[in-house]
């Protein structure tokens, strides 16, 4: 398949507006500005585009719920806060392909009728906001940002909001607020972003993969979009994936590639040859996979039958040397670490299961522990404020259901099954 | 009609409100933590998740709102599942040193585990830990016990709008701290401490010192620290108030206090209370029985009247004394002595302002609700600043600013800073040419209505500053333009006018342009009263022109319905009004004087005037609850009771009526009405009043403002103006205005000692509060930077103050907000009080003092 969102990933001058003017960038904002804003919206629609950053709601949906509130100004901010242990697919795309967004983002902007839009940037990804602000530098320069695009009477303003290093900011109420300049935790919905978003004003929050697709939906249109991969949730979909391959990185593959093409196929398989042990496939809060599950499509769709999710598609490959209960350990201490202390589940229960998973990991487990994680974790499980604690819980239920005898060996025998 | 079943109840609901709030009103209780009345919802402690059908997962009742057909569980066995795990999770690091906490018995946390369980819990590993924290004078703070609800923080931010709190770190290691650490904008309000439901922020004045069920007794009244009169809660146990407490859904403060109400009720309990009465024997205070005490007052009183006439006798009555005790001063007065002698410090500009408004407009002009500032879209605030003069209405006016309101304020903005549209600062006094430019300009460009015909003659008359009144006014004429074109746009404005619209300057002069302006926009007005009761003061009659219920003493028709109704003469001529019985002293006309809660040296100006004044006197009575620097002149001293220890009655800036009620009698002080109902008993009144009620009686029966206002109606919130009476309205009046096509000068090289008003002092009262003390310990001198700079002084280092008066040295305070060429000294500390510095003049028209003699001195001290 050809690449679109990596489009000439290996030329070092991609993220200049040059280059990407030659390979035929800013030509979808073009077509765009021919359309009504209603008929873009119409055509994303029409695409089956789902959000790329987790929850897959259809863009197209979202975008019209937006638009349908009588309410200005209007605000798009592209979720560019990827902190998911595991995540890293928006990189190369905040790297290597900024006009993709930018020109995405104007094209959105120009369906929601929004003026002023925001990259809300993960505070670790220095070297990407240098080259997002000389890109936006680029696109003022060139007209493509503007009180009026390209002569068009268009205006959108577009700028950089670096976060500071909070995981919560990347749900959407969060980062709504942190660019509030207000304690970045998530807020009550409903009302939703798109009723009630920034500033009390009607808000689109999209991520940088999602935004990036706008562009190539534009120029090829909804219909011929939705052919791609499988047609319940189509499109083109970058996977990260990294941990024990040969070779981890950023692929780009139709959405349904099988798990197992991806490991095997794409990133060389397990890493000096081992055996599979387990899969995370789409960031470390969704549940864990058997080496029995990887025949999976991986889409919004088929991975719930399987008991996982897509999430943001960030495969983490473990082979038969890793002790699974220290991975589980370590995931929950991120959760731990990253938990914003709004609600009690979350703020008590992810330090309580780090505190039990410590001691089993650390040779001092007890008899009951397993019981009782389990019964901390369904305690988080369903009533937490957002959907971090329901991470942390489903981490520790997959983790043991997959792994029990593991978990068993280690408070058994005071060590790990590995060694 | 929005129909859902909770618990098998059908509950029909008008307005979409929360599920929570549903059951509530078909009376099922569901627990909360987080969630408070009034506060916006949160969401975050997960108590009040309940079932609904339909949806998959759990949902909390306090941010989901309730549905039409939907159908609501709240107690099954997976949501007591639920909350006891949310207790278990509240309870890994939260102390369990209940036998040690303060909340104990009246803490949430506690009594929610008392009912869910669990009974033990099974977190193994060790507690977080943070140090318990006494930066705060009044507050400690113990961390490790807060539950991370947020209701403080939400009360301090949303409702008092101090943002002095907030959460700190993340997860488990959430802390509500101050932004920095020891000072900050903390306002002292303790509305954190109402919010919180567990130990984690309590007060420091009674720590360890009670257990929330050694309340033996609750009592109901209203503050008696400034004229907004919030409703309070006397906590009592044996003679002692353990703490007073607000209470949400009570009187118009609902729920909450300033820091004077809340922390200063301990100046009841000072030492400096008087234990007994006392006569002057030789220049000295000798301690007499009350038996001995009455018959020297009557004996002395007897004499004088026989001798002198009942003129050389005068009274001043109290804005700390109920409504009864002020009757009973005014009735002793003009009923038993028979003189109209009879004024209070409500002179120094409330009942001026209140008069002169009234003379324009009719009674009750200002008696506008509190409540309904906020729900207004626009205010102009002159004359002081209403968030530490009158807390509760400020906050009004910050919720007005905050619901998207205009609010413009004349003068430093104080507490007002943040949540004002801008402020217009003149320099010191030029508040008249602003006003005159506004005015003007305003009438240009709005026609008037036409149904005030001598205002309107008057409004024609007003000289417009020329641009170079303004520019010596410090004000340009952009500013002028961007006043008047919104306050043309306001629809609902009110004008808050504070004491200094009226001591400085033309008093006439700036009441009637105010008093255009409000005609013009259609405003509410509001005088700021800096004591509970200086509107009840002048409704009882403590006016030397104007009998109970604000009736003038000239027409006969008023005086005759007494004198039918009591069977007393009422005096016909014009009594003397404070001032001129300090004159009237000086010069030998007046030979007597019963100062009833009032320190008459220490409120006015112009002391050593005052005091030769006093001096002269053959026979002056104080009666008060300390030994007062005028007490101690006094030839006989009655100690009262204070305001927790009597019965009756003040009426608040809005003329709500509101009762006091006793808590316990700690002190040998008598109640006010009481010691003068004695005296006037026996100077040959044969009336007997055995209560405050009696007291109330009488009032209702004479004062046909009044007329038959029961204590019940007043207890069941009915006394709002203009109560069952008859207030007298649309008598248009003529009035006068002095300078009226003239402008004033500006001197712009003089500093000016103007009075500080600071939100944790009301004057004497405040001063024996030692938690009001601990927070504001010693007078302090105000300074803007760059006038300390010009002399070389920094924050805390001393300065000579002088002005003719007296030379003293003092701190000095930076306050960033305070006009160029102004210093600021508060009228609360013995020897170093504001009024000690100055002199005052009185302004024919209006009766109201201009404070003179304030251009001051300042030199740094050396150390």
């Amino acid at each position: 398949m050809e690449k679109v969102l990596l489009k000439n990933i290996d030329n070092p001058d991609s993220a200049r507006i040059e280059a990407y003017e030659k390979s035929g960038g800013y030509s979808g904002l073009k077509k765009a500005f021919e359309m009504e804003p209603k008929a873009i919206i119409e055509e994303v629609k029409r695409s089956g585009l789902r959000g790329r950053g987790g929850a897959g709601f259809p863009t197209g949906m979202k975008w019209d719920f937006a638009s349908r509130d009588p309410k200005f100004p209007k605000y798009l901010l592209c979720n560019a806060d990827e902190g998911e242990p595991g995540t890293f697919k928006d990189r190369p795309l905040l790297e290597k392909r900024p006009h993709l967004l930018i020109e995405g983002m104007i094209i959105s902007a120009y369906a929601l009728k929004a003026e002023y839009g925001y990259i809300y940037l993960r505070g670790e990804y220095p070297h990407a906001k240098v080259v997002l602000e000389e890109a936006i530098k680029e696109a003022y320069e060139r007209g493509y940002l503007g009180d009026n695009i390209l002569g068009k009477g268009v205006k959108f303003h577009l700028s950089v909001h670096q976060g500071a290093g909070a995981y919560i900011c990347g749900e959407e109420t969060a980062l709504i607020e942190s660019i509030e300049g207000k304690r970045g935790q998530p807020r009550i919905k409903p009302p939703f972003p798109v009723n009630v978003g920034a500033w009390g004003m009607p808000t689109v929050v999209n991520n940088v993969e999602t935004l990036s697709n706008i562009p190539y939906i534009i120029e090829i249109g909804g219909e011929a979009y939705s052919q791609i991969g499988n047609p319940e949730c189509p499109g083109p979909k970058l996977f990260s994936i990294s941990c024990c391959v040969e070779k981890p990185g950023v692929y780009e593959l139709p959405m349904g590639t099988p798990l197992k093409e991806i490991i095997y196929e794409h990133a060389g398989g397990i890493k000096g040859g081992r055996q599979l042990k387990a899969v995370i496939p789409g960031g470390i809060s969704t549940p864990v996979l058997t080496p029995d599950k990887i025949d999976c499509p991986m889409d919004f769709v088929n991975l719930p039958k399987v008991g996982s999710m897509l999430g943001s598609g960030a495969i983490m490959v473990f082979d038969d040397t890793v002790c699974m209960v220290k991975v589980c350990w370590r995931a929950i201490k991120f959760f731990e670490h990253e938990s914003c202390g709004k609600c009690t589940p979350c703020r008590e229960g992810t330090g309580w299961m780090r505190s039990i998973l410590e001691r089993i990991e650390g040779g001092f487990g007890r008899e009951g522990d397993i019981e009782l994680l389990q019964d901390v974790a369904m305690s988080i499980a369903g009533k937490t404020f957002c959907p971090l604690g329901d991470g942390a819980a489903n981490v520790v239920l997959s983790f043991i259901r997959s792994f029990t005898e593991e978990f068993d060996y280690h408070i058994k025998n005071k060590k790990c099954i590995t060694q | 009609m929005i129909k859902l079943t909770i618990d098998g109840k059908e509950v029909e609901l008008e307005k979409p409100v929360t599920v929570l709030e549903a059951a509530k009103k078909a009376g099922i209780r569901i627990p909360t933590l987080c969630y408070f009345e009034g506060l916006s919802p949160f969401g975050g402690c997960r108590l009040c998740l309940v079932e609904v059908e339909k949806l998959p997962k759990l949902q909390t009742a306090c941010t989901l709102m309730a549905a039409d057909g939907m159908v609501v569980r709240t107690e099954t066995e997976q949501i007591k599942a639920a909350r006891r795990a949310m207790l278990e999770f509240l309870l890994i690091n939260h102390p369990l040193d209940c036998p040690y906490c303060d909340k104990a018995g009246e803490c949430e946390l506690q009594d929610l585990v008392a009912k869910y369980g669990p009974e033990a819990g099974r977190f193994a590993e060790g507690k977080r830990q943070h140090p318990e924290n006494f930066d705060d004078p009044i507050i400690v703070r113990n961390m490790e016990r807060c539950v991370l609800c947020t209701r403080c923080i939400r009360m301090c931010n949303d409702l008092q709008g101090a943002y002095a709190i907030t959460v700190t770190g993340r997860g488990s290691h959430s802390f509500v701290e101050p932004f920095s650490g020891g000072k900050y904008n903390c306002e002292y309000c303790g509305n954190c401490l109402t919010v919180c439901p567990v130990g984690a922020i309590m007060s420091r004045l009674h720590r360890h010192s009670y257990r929330p069920w050694f309340v033996e007794k609750e009592v109901e009244t209203t503050c008696g620290y400034c004229g907004v009169g919030c409703s309070l809660i006397l906590q009592m146990r044996e003679e002692r108030i353990i703490r007073t407490i607000p209470r949400v859904g009570l009187g118009l403060n609902n729920g909450l206090l300033c820091v004077r109400g809340r922390f200063g009720y301990d100046f009841v309990e000072s030492r400096d209370r008087l234990s007994t009465p006392m006569i002057n024997v030789n220049g000295e205070l000798r301690p007499v029985s009350w038996q001995e005490a009455y018959e020297f007052v009557i004996r002395r009183l007897k004499e004088i009247k026989e001798t002198h006439g009942p003129t050389a006798i005068g009274g001043i009555a109290s804005g700390r004394c109920t409504n009864e005790d002020n009757y009973m001063l005014q009735r002793l007065m003009r009923f038993v002595i028979g003189t109209n002698n009879i004024d209070s410090t409500a002179r120094l500009y409330y009942a001026p302002a209140v008069a002169y408004l009234e003379q324009i407009f009719g009674q009750g002009i200002t008696a506008n609700l509190i409540p309904g500032i906020a729900n207004s879209d626009g205010a102009l605030v002159i004359g002081g600043d209403p968030t530490t003069i009158n807390p509760i209405l400020g906050l009004q006016i910050r919720a007005l600013w905050r619901s998207g309101g205009k609010v413009i304020v004349v003068g430093a903005p104080g507490g007002l800073k943040r949540f004002a549209s801008y402020e217009v600062v003149p320099r010191p006094f030029a508040e008249e040419i602003v006003l005159s430019a506004v005015v003007s300009r305003l009438v240009k460009e709005k026609e008037l209505k036409g149904e005030l015909t001598h205002l309107e003659e008057k409004i024609k008359g007003l000289k417009e500053p020329a641009e170079g009144d303004l520019q010596a006014a410090g004000v340009s004429a952009e500013t002028i333009d961007r006043m008047v074109t919104d306050l043309k746009a306001m629809e609902t404005p009110v004008i808050v006018i504070g004491p200094e619209l009226l001591q400085h300057g033309r008093p006439s002069k700036n009441l009637f342009l105010t008093a255009a302006l409000a005609y013009a926009i259609n405003a509410r007005m509001f005088v700021l009263s800096e004591r509970p009761n200086y509107q009840g003061v002048i409704d009882m009659g403590c006016l030397p022109d104007m009998l109970p219920g604000g009736r003038p003493i000239d027409f006969e028709m008023f005086r005759h319905k007494i004198e039918e109704t009591l069977g007393k003469e009422v005096p016909q001529n014009k009594g003397l009004n404070l001032f001129e019985m300090i004159d009237a002293a000086a010069d030998g006309r007046l030979k007597a004087l019963y100062v009833m809660g009032e320190d008459l040296l220490f409120s006015l100006p112009g002391r050593e005037k005052t005091r030769k004044a006093l001096e002269g006197l053959d026979l002056l009575i104080v009666q008060d609850i300390y030994l007062t620097e005028t007490a101690k002149m006094a030839d006989v001293v009655l100690p009262a009771a204070s305001w927790s220890e009597k019965d009756g009655t003040f009426t608040n800036l809005e003329r709500r009526i509101q009762r006091v009620r006793a808590g316990r009698t700690i002190s040998s002080g008598r109640p006010d009405w009481q010691i003068v109902s004695e005296i006037a008993r026996g100077l040959g009144d044969d009336k007997v009043f055995s209560s405050a009620h009696d007291v109330w009686e009488e009032v209702i029966h004479i004062s046909p403002l009044h007329a038959g206002l029961s204590y019940e109606d007043i207890s069941e919130g009915k006394a709002i103006w203009p109560y069952h009476g008859e207030p007298l309205r649309g008598v248009e009046g003529e009035f006068d205005v002095e300078g009226l096509d003239s402008l004033p000068k500006v001197d712009t090289d003089a500093i000016i000692l103007n009075m500080h008003r600071p939100l944790y002092h009301s004057g004497s009262t405040s001063r024996r509060s030692k938690a009001l003390i601990s927070i504001f310990p010693e007078p302090v001198l105000m300074m803007n930077p760059s006038d300390a700079k010009g002399i070389g002084v920094e924050e805390g280092e001393k300065v000579r103050l002088a002005t003719s008066n007296a030379s003293i040295e003092v701190k000095v305070k930076i306050d960033r907000d305070l006009q160029q060429g102004v210093v600021s000294l508060s009228n609360t500390f013995e020897g170093v009080n504001f009024m000690r510095f100055v002199d005052y003049t009185v302004e024919p028209t209006t009766g109201s003092m201009v404070i003179t003699n304030n251009s001051v001195k300042l030199e740094k001290v050396k150390e």
